[in-house]
Formats: structure tokens, sequence, C-alpha cells
């Protein structure tokens, strides 16, 4: 019944870019590695990627030199190295950190499925950057916590499930990659019995639908996913029921991404510093100052990495402090990025530079999934007292 | 001998584009090294593209004093957590010291003020929520020129930049007040779906409209001073009660067998069906609608309603966040009620001073009053610490504990007659403590 080897569909990775350190993942140091990536030619393709190109030659570099996979069990699970390998990405463009962010996640969800179909030459191919793939996960997130109904339908049949709906748009994903997605099971009244969660192969009936321009991230690949009787087998199962899995990796899907927030907000630092010298006797009158948002930004950095160390510690305190580290990070991307426009004035401004640029990425991280709303809105129902009905 | 001449920089008058003759702009055909009076005059800015003689040489300001990087906030105010006794005390003692200083308080319930003793014996005078409100959170706020934040939760803090992140916005504050109180604990075996508890208006009240259509077969877990009281309560306004207390007597923590075996008994004079020594091992809903609870022992008690009184506890999260010194309580200085961290001031339930919490009404606006002094940096002689006179609300049989109690030392019968018992701890010529047991007045 499974239509396609799902091993064909994955894309190949493109050559890497020239000037690209060699990559091997084995050794320690995965963070420098990938701040000389980050810094040399991610750095001079910003632009361009803030303008609609998606840096697959950076994503595999970044692979090549483990950038991707750091936080996998297989790999020690070091959490700690991708936040911080995730942060310098972004501290030099936020598109590609967002990019890094949905790869690193998906691996997640396939190590964490414990499928043998999932856990073996795929992931492995996965967080080598060989191929590429991000997260559906945004409209099921809001869904599991009640804030609005799910997109896609999936109906039992003979070896697995049909999935039928359309999700509006989905990062990292092209003609030939996959990300997980999540669909309510109807029943033969069409009731949901339960959830069940999926890689979803861009394979030719897959049809993807390009998205409205956005004002920034143009280079994520974003497309809207609409899917008619797509066959799910369970060799592409992640998890079914998919609600266990997703209370168990929830905190850490949310904890990586303080990442971007970490390399946003650096990148805005960076940014009043670079024009210290010039216009520090002006600056002075601003109302945020690097040395304070430093501060503010190596405590936030010590919280995520201390987190960092138990991705998968339940409960509801844990989650409280991851949700709350990821509202301190959002907020102060959006205070920092503000701030090093009105340092750099009219040089910030202009369509070139990056200070305008992190601006529309700081406010990404602030409304992508769970936005500020939604965690705030998640904290409130976790904190409430329950009583009996 | 220009050749010999140190690389200079350029500054762009229109966007500060710095060009500097070591890099040149290798992207324009200007090698590294080439002299920026060897520029073409057509030549234009890479970032805005005005051109040379838009050009100044550039000479580095001395590094600005970092006067303004001083982390403490410039949007100055007290910001209270907890719209309970204590953070509306500490507010009124604000206020009475600064009639300008920006208040606010931030809640979890919807900050009206009710006095909380009330809550053990409201029952038995048949009142409800509305009954008990003496002044609504949002009259009150307007009174005392406060901003309420009313349901919304405290998620974070950072002590350095003194910012609090709550579920409704991030606060700036110059002060912090935590009168956030203590929460139930609730053992594993008491899911919060099938237990009330009564620490709050909002949870007495739910119970209260869930025992509005008669009386009905209430379980009370816990034997301690709120289980004692809630049990005689809920007797007296009709319900058929049940008392399970893991000790041999009630109150077994706090008194002396002798006094604890007559507040027993009384507990029966009234009705109440007391189990002392079980443990509760689990409770469910049954098909009816009934609570189940499940004794250790196997027995099984049927009922409508479960409360559990089963003691409180101080929420750590916030504390260790931020750095806070917390043992069993949110450590705070004995006089002024200052945390660990500067700017930080927590007061009532949710303290602990040396080591002990303490959670009770009385020294509520003393506290209140030494830390309004000390975070507004006034004169005040302090608060002091005392153990305060602990009275029960039984009715059936009045019980009044004074002083620190060991719960090691033996205490002493003084009197003992059928009306009331009375007793006391010493050591030596000191009285350590002092208890009465019953009606009547006191020996002098």
């Amino acid at each position: 019944m499974i239509e396609a080897a799902t091993a064909n569909a994955v894309r190949t990775a493109p050559p890497p870019a020239p000037g690209l350190p060699p990559g091997d993942a084995s050794s320690a140091d995965i963070v420098s590695r990938v701040e000389r990536i980050a810094a040399g030619p991610l750095a001079e393709m910003a632009g361009r990627i803030d303008r609609g190109h998606y840096p697959l030659e950076i994503m595999a570099s970044l692979g090549r030199a483990g950038g991707l996979g750091a936080h996998l069990d297989r790999r020690g699970q070091r959490f700690d190295q991708a936040i911080g390998a995730m942060a310098e990405v972004s501290r030099h463009c936020g598109t590609t950190g967002f990019l890094v962010w949905a790869h690193d996640v998906f691996g997640l969800y396939l190590e964490q499925s414990g499928n043998p179909a999932l856990c073996g030459d795929f992931l492995e191919r996965h967080a080598r950057g060989d191929s590429f793939g991000g997260t559906a996960l945004s409209n099921p997130m809001k869904a599991l916590s009640g804030i609005e109904s799910l997109a896609l339908r999936a109906r039992r049949v003979p070896g697995g499930y049909r999935v039928s709906g359309t999700l509006p748009w989905v990062s990292h994903i092209a003609a030939g990659q996959y990300c997980g997605a999540l669909a309510g099971v109807e029943g033969a009244d069409g009731s949901l019995s339960h959830e069940i969660m999926f890689v979803l192969h861009c394979r030719e009936e897959v049809a993807l639908r390009q998205c409205p321009a956005f004002s920034g991230m143009e280079g994520s690949s974003t497309w809207s996913i609409t899917l008619k009787d797509y066959f799910v087998g369970e060799d592409e199962l992640i998890a079914d029921p998919a609600r266990p899995f997703i209370a168990r990796i929830k905190a850490a899907f949310i904890l990586l991404q303080t990442g971007m927030a970490v390399g946003v907000t650096q990148g805005s630092i960076d940014a009043i510093r670079e024009v210290e010298p010039a216009l520090g006797h002006v600056n002075q009158h601003l109302d945020e100052r690097p040395d304070a948002l430093q501060a503010e930004l190596d405590e936030l950095r010590q919280r995520a990495l201390t987190l960092a160390k138990t991705p998968f510690e339940g409960g509801r305190d844990f989650l409280l402090e991851v949700l709350d580290a990821r509202v301190q990070g959002a907020e102060l991307a959006l205070r920092a990025s503000q701030s090093a426009l009105l340092h750099q004035g009219a040089r910030g401004y202009l369509m070139s530079a990056a200070p305008q640029r992190r601006i529309r990425e700081a406010h990404f991280v602030a409304i992508v999934t769970p936005a500020i709303k939604h965690l705030r809105w998640e904290m409130a129902r976790l904190m409430r007292e329950e009583m009996p009905s | 001998m220009s050749e010999e001449r140190p690389f200079q920089q350029y500054i762009c008058r229109a966007c500060g584009l710095i060009y500097d003759e070591a890099e040149g702009d290798p992207d324009s055909g200007l090698a590294p090294g080439t002299r920026f009076e060897d520029i073409p005059d057509d030549w234009e800015c890479p970032l805005c593209g005005v051109t040379k003689a838009d050009f100044e040489p550039f000479v580095p300001r001395e590094p600005v004093d970092a006067v303004a990087a001083d982390a403490s906030p410039r949007r100055v105010g007290a910001v209270v957590v907890g719209a309970g006794l204590a953070g509306w005390a500490a507010v009124e003692a604000l206020r009475a010291l600064d009639r300008d200083l920006p208040i606010t308080l931030v809640t979890a319930c919807s900050g009206d003020r009710y006095h909380k003793p009330e809550l053990s014996v409201a029952l038995s005078r048949g009142q409800s929520a509305d009954d008990l409100v003496r002044e609504s959170g949002s009259e009150a706020a307007r009174r005392l020129g406060v901003q309420l934040l009313p349901r919304t939760f405290v998620t974070g803090l950072s002590p350095q930049s003194r910012r609090l992140r709550t579920t409704r916005g991030t606060l700036s504050y110059t002060g912090l007040v935590l009168a956030m109180g203590a929460r139930p604990a609730l053992p594993a075996a008491l899911p919060e779906a099938h237990c009330w508890r009564v620490n709050d208006l909002a949870g007495w009240s739910g119970l209260q409209r869930a025992l509005a259509d008669g009386p009905a077969r209430v379980a009370v877990v816990g034997g301690g001073m709120v289980g004692c009281e809630l049990a005689e309560d809920l007797a007296r306004a009709g319900h058929r009660v049940s008392l399970l207390d893991r000790h041999a007597y009630p109150l077994a923590g706090l008194l002396p067998e002798a006094a604890g075996r007559r507040l027993l008994a009384a507990q029966r004079a009234l009705g109440i069906a007391v189990h002392p020594n079980v443990a509760v091992a689990g409770v469910e809903r049954n098909a009816a609608g009934e609570r189940v609870v499940q004794l250790a022992d196997g027995e099984r008690l049927v009922v409508d309603q479960v409360v559990a009184a089963t003691g409180l506890a101080t929420e750590p999260r916030l504390a260790r966040q931020a750095g806070l010194d917390f043992a069993g309580g949110i450590c705070v200085d004995g006089r002024t009620l200052a945390t660990s961290v500067p700017g930080i001031f927590a007061l009532g339930d949710c303290i602990a001073i040396e080591g002990q919490p303490c959670r009770f009404i009385e020294p509520l606006a003393r506290q209140a009053e030494a830390l309004a002094h000390a975070l507004l940096e006034r004169d005040h002689p302090g608060y002091r610490h005392a153990a305060p006179v602990v009275r029960l609300k039984t009715r059936q049989l009045p019980i009044t504990l004074s002083g620190r109690p060991d719960p090691d030392a033996d205490w002493v019968t003084v009197s003992d007659d059928a009306e009331r018992l009375e007793m006391e701890q010493r050591q030596g010529e000191r009285v350590l403590a002092t208890l009465s047991v019953g009606a009547g007045r006191r020996a002098a």
C-alpha cells in the first residue's frame, strides 16, 4: 500500500558553498565551527536570504559541522550546543536560525518516535544535513492547548491512515522534502477519537501552494500544503496516539526556540556597539544601552542553558520555566532590535541594513508559535488551580 | 612620505559608513590599501550612494561613560504580587507613607477584599461569597490609587533588570513586594479535580455552591487547624461530616494528647464521624457522581464532596528562578522583611522567618508597616517577630495556644475539670507556652 519509498523521495543536499570549513561532526567544538559559517558565508548572504533565497547550501554546511543534530540522544543530547549553534546562526540571519530550529525539532520527532523505520538512516541523513525538512506543528500546538481547531483530519484505512486538509504555512519544505505533521482521527460519525503524528513527505500528490509574501523570513521556503486522502503508513507514524508524545517533547520544542531569540538579540547588541565610536555621544541619551541589554541577554542565555540540561524533565514547573524563558527571549529580542535601529539611525533604516531586518526577525520570534500571547495564555492555564466540577 | 602614513578612516556624513583605507572597497574595485585621496571622484558610498565629497576623516570618540548603563529602571514604582490580606496590607502601608507612589497590584484572583478567617465559619452562618466580600477589588484599587491587574499570574522575575513577567505583560519596578501566599499541598492521593481546598474565597465559594442544595455527605481530609475548623463548620451547617486524620487525635502536631482527646470527644459530640489513624490512598468519582474515598486499610467511604485540608506550602519556583533564598518559604530579614535580593520584599504566608513559615493573620499589618518603611527607605524600628496567639475557631471547644511550644517538651497540667483543661510548657522558671482548652474564663 505504501506508494513511494521514502528514501527515494528525500531531496539530496546541494553541493557545499565555497569557502566553508570542512566539518567533522564528532569533534567537540560544534558551536565555534557554526560561528565561522555564520559570520562568514551566512552573514554575506543574509540580505539575499531576507529577500527570498532559501539557503540550503548553508544548511548543508551547518549539518556537516554538526550544527543540526547536537541535541539528539545519539549525539549526547547537547541541547546547550544546539541552542548555542542556533544563536550563532540567528545572530547573523534570523531566517536561517528559524530553519535550524525547524530542522532540529524534526530530528527530535524522528528520534523520540522510537519507530525503527524513522530512527535509522533517515534520521542520520537528516541530522547530517544531507536531506531537509521542518515542522508543521504550529496549528497542532495551538490546537492541543485549546487555542484553535486541528486543520488535518485522518481516517483509518487498512495499513494506515488517509489524511486530508490544508495547513496554511509550513516552513523549510519543498518538493522532495518533508515535515512532521499531526492530524485528528475521525470516526465514522465525524467525531475525533485521538490524534496521530506522522512524517509528511512532499511527494507529487502533495500540493504546495505559494504563500502571500511576508514582511520577513522570505527565505524560509514557506508553503501552504493541501492534502487529499494522503496515505500514511505504519513506517511514517511518529506517534499514535500523538498527545502523550507532544506532552513529552513540548518543553524541548519550545526551549530550542530560545536560540533564535538569543541570536537576534546578540546581533542587535553587536549593531549598537558597531556605531558606538561614531555615535556614542548622542546614543547615550537612548533608553536602552548595550551594557544593560547584554546583561539581560547573559541572564537569559544562562537560564536557557541551565534548562537545556534536562530538556525532557516532566512536570508543570519545568514547562512553566521554559515558557517564561521563551517569553523573556521574545521580549528582549523586540527591545534590543528596536534599540539597535534607534542607535544606528538612518544607517540602520536602509533596506540593505541589518537592524531593520532584525526588527522584522525579532517580531517573527515574538509571533511564531507559540507567540507571546499563546505563551501567556498557556501559562495562565497551567497556573490556574483546578477545582472539582 | 604618504606611503608611510598610517591608514586612516573616513566616515560618510550621510549614512555613517566608514571607509577604511586598510580594507578598501573591493566590491567597487578599490583594493585594500587604497588611499582616500586616490579614490575616483565618481566613487559612491556602497551603502547610501553619496559621493566621495560627502566623506570626512573619522576620529573615534572617547567611549561614553557608562552613566546611562545603570540597569535600575527609570520608571519608578512599587509592584505588589498577591491581593490577599497580606498584599492589601502592603498596599495600604505603602500608600499611607507616600501619596504619589505608583503602585501596581498583580493578583491571580479577582482582588476582592474579604477577611480570610471568616472562611472557617461562613457555611454555618449561611453566607455566600458576596456576603463575605467587604470591598470589591476595583473599588479598593480606586480608593487607594492602585493599578489592579486581576486574574493575572506572575510567571518570571529578573531582579537584575527589575522586571516582573506576568500573563498580562512585563512590569518594571523599583520595589517589589511578594505576598502571593501559600498553596494547598495536595498529596498525590488527593487529585485536584476531586478535592476542594479552602484557602481562598474562590475555593470556599466553589464548595459553598456545591453544598447549596441541602445536607450532604462531606469527607474532610486532615485533622489540622483548617480541617478541624471546617469539619465543625460543615457539621453546624447540617452536613454529615467524616474527618479523616492520619494521627490518633486531631491537632496532633500542635496539642498534647490530653487536649487532643478532649477535642476529639467534642467533635464526636457534634456528630462528626472522626476516623483517626487513617491514610487516604485515593479519591475517585463513581458513575453516580459521588466521590469514593479509598483508605489505605482497604475501607471505602462514599461521600458527596471531599475537602482536603492537608497543609500549605509556598511555591518555590519564582524564588528559585530569581535567586531568592528559600527554605520552606521565601527567607526574609526579620526586621525589614527584605529578601536576599535587593529591591524585593515579602510578607504573609509565603515567607519564612528564621527558617519557619508564619501563616497567621495577626502579624500582617505590622509586617506591612515595617516592609513599607524599608522599601521607601524611611526610618522605622523594624518588625518584631513573636509567635502569635493561636485561637481555634472551634466553638464546640474553644482552644487558645500562646507562646512557642516545643514539640518535644512535656506539657504540665495546671488545671483539669470537666469544663476546661489548662496546661503549660516550662523551661525552668520560664513559661514557653500555655494552652487553654474549653469554655469559661481563664484562671488568673
